[in-house]
């Protein structure tokens, strides 16, 4: 089995100690805890948008202090659990998020293709502000996915959903991150999910 | 033209009842301040008189050293009063705003006083008043473009992180509040020229004017005076912005916006 993700001695501020963890290429690892066990600030930490104040992460056998962190969030995207999208239409925001990263907005057909894994039957053109707080937060998924990464983490991510439609896009998000390799971590509080799709579980103690 | 009539002291004083409009007005509208009001027209008086007496003193005794003092102390102050509107940047930020102030009010200054008006930096009749409209505006500029700046940038946390989250390097998320900060600055000053001659005769050509200056001459000083405070304001603002969005992310692309 191969190892794409692993912490040793991995210290947030004194505050939060992790045990090592490892994370399997190409598997889909549900992390569960209680509040304050870290899991969200444990994503932030492999995504390097936090650091460790000690410990190492290393990616792919490589301490991720030693890769770009541009580079390194392009591969290990976070999807967070504050929902952000811009003013505008579904087509807008693949747009402008497609901008940011200096990337080509991908075709319509592409766009449609990752809101249908994502459950969104809507029209490109249907404008975001007037949508429920779990039709945004599955586009904004749906757009996060679309950037194929390497690892996709993703926290929190049925948090706005009824119980139907988080089996839904989960089984359609791991389904369709299984058949393109992609790595997969997520957090949730789901015990429905976990026992159904997690292939590896991580719990978090708060470990003082 | 006339030569300016002098204030006498008794009719000066009078002009302080239009206060008592302002007093009744405010009680009538339930506006509780008042001490406000007394405070403030109490600290401009005592301002206004040291200023004079410090001015007059420096103009029958022109020493280059008293310029240089007061100009010193005049950016200081514009530094003081940014930075004490701005609380909770960090260090490098506030440096840079100080470094701005400070180099683009002396370097626009000059400009003027040297080669527009041909006179010595450290003459203190042109100098003074000049770098006190410059500095004064910058620093109006830079403390509304670094509020606007920072206030942005912290209600939209979420939008930051999610670009942060996808790989955009931390310039590419804060260059639009840049822009959109320095552009906040240059409006008032933009919108003021627009309105200049028609809707108000600015306060240095007023001043001119009264003090028995033509007309004629009034204009040249007032147009240079507009498009150097409106390049100051610029300069000072794009200066402070460039090295304070730098400050709010490391070498690891974090963004770290208040202490």
């Amino acid at each position: 089995m191969e190892i794409i993700l692993k912490t040793r001695d991995l210290d947030f501020n004194d505050i939060i100690r992790y045990k090592d963890l490892e994370i399997s290429k190409k598997k889909i690892t549900f992390i569960t805890g209680e509040s304050g066990s870290g899991k969200s600030t444990l994503l932030k930490l492999i995504n390097g948008t936090l650091s460790p104040s000690k410990g190492e992460i290393y990616y792919n056998g490589i301490s991720i202090l030693n890769i770009d962190s541009i580079e390194l969030r392009k591969e290990i995207i976070l999807v967070s659990q504050k929902v952000f999208l811009f003013s505008g239409t579904i087509k807008d925001n693949f747009r402008q998020f497609y901008e940011y990263r200096n990337l080509e907005c991908p075709s319509d057909e592409r766009m449609i293709q990752f809101l249908e894994i994502c459950q969104i039957p809507f029209s490109l053109d249907k404008d975001c502000s007037l949508m429920s707080g779990g039709e945004r937060q599955r586009i904004y998924i749906a757009i996060f996915l679309s950037f194929e990464p390497k690892i996709l983490m993703l926290d929190e991510p049925t948090s706005a959903l009824d119980n139907m439609n988080s089996i839904n896009v989960i089984e359609n998000i791991t389904h369709f991150c299984k058949h393109r390799e992609i790595a997969v971590i997520i957090i949730s509080h789901d015990n429905t999910l976990v026992e159904r799709y997690a292939e590896e579980h991580i719990v978090l103690k708060k470990e003082v | 033209m006339n030569n300016i009539i002098q204030l006498n002291l008794i009719q000066f004083s009078l002009i302080y009842l239009l206060l008592l409009l302002v007093l009744f007005i405010m009680k009538k509208s339930k506006i509780n301040q008042t001490r406000l009001l007394v405070l403030a027209s109490l600290r401009m008086t005592i301002q206004l008189v040291l200023a004079g007496f410090v001015l007059t003193y420096i103009f029958r005794n022109p020493h280059p050293i008293f310029t240089t003092i007061y100009i010193i102390a005049m950016v200081a102050f514009a530094i003081q009063r940014v930075l004490s509107k701005n609380r909770g940047l960090n260090t490098k930020f506030k440096i840079g705003i100080a470094i701005s102030i400070g180099i683009s009010g002396i370097l626009i200054l000059s400009y003027f006083v040297m080669i527009i008006v041909g006179e010595s930096l450290l003459n203190p009749q042109y100098t003074i008043p000049l770098a006190g409209m410059i500095i004064g505006n910058s620093m109006t500029g830079v403390t509304l473009a670094i509020k606007t700046f920072m206030e942005s940038i912290d209600t939209q946390r979420d939008k930051i992180d999610s670009l942060l989250n996808l790989g955009v390097t931390p310039r590419k998320i804060l260059i639009p509040y840049v822009n959109n900060a320095l552009e906040t600055a240059l409006l008032p000053t933009m919108n003021s020229m627009l309105g200049m001659g028609i809707i108000s005769l600015p306060g240095m050509m007023t001043g001119q004017i009264l003090s028995g200056t033509l007309p004629s001459v009034a204009i040249l000083y007032q147009i240079s005076i507009m498009i150097a405070i409106c390049t100051s304001v610029c300069l000072t603002t794009f200066l402070s912005l460039s090295i304070g969005y730098k400050s709010l992310y490391n070498k690891r692309s974090q963004i770290n916006i208040f202490l």
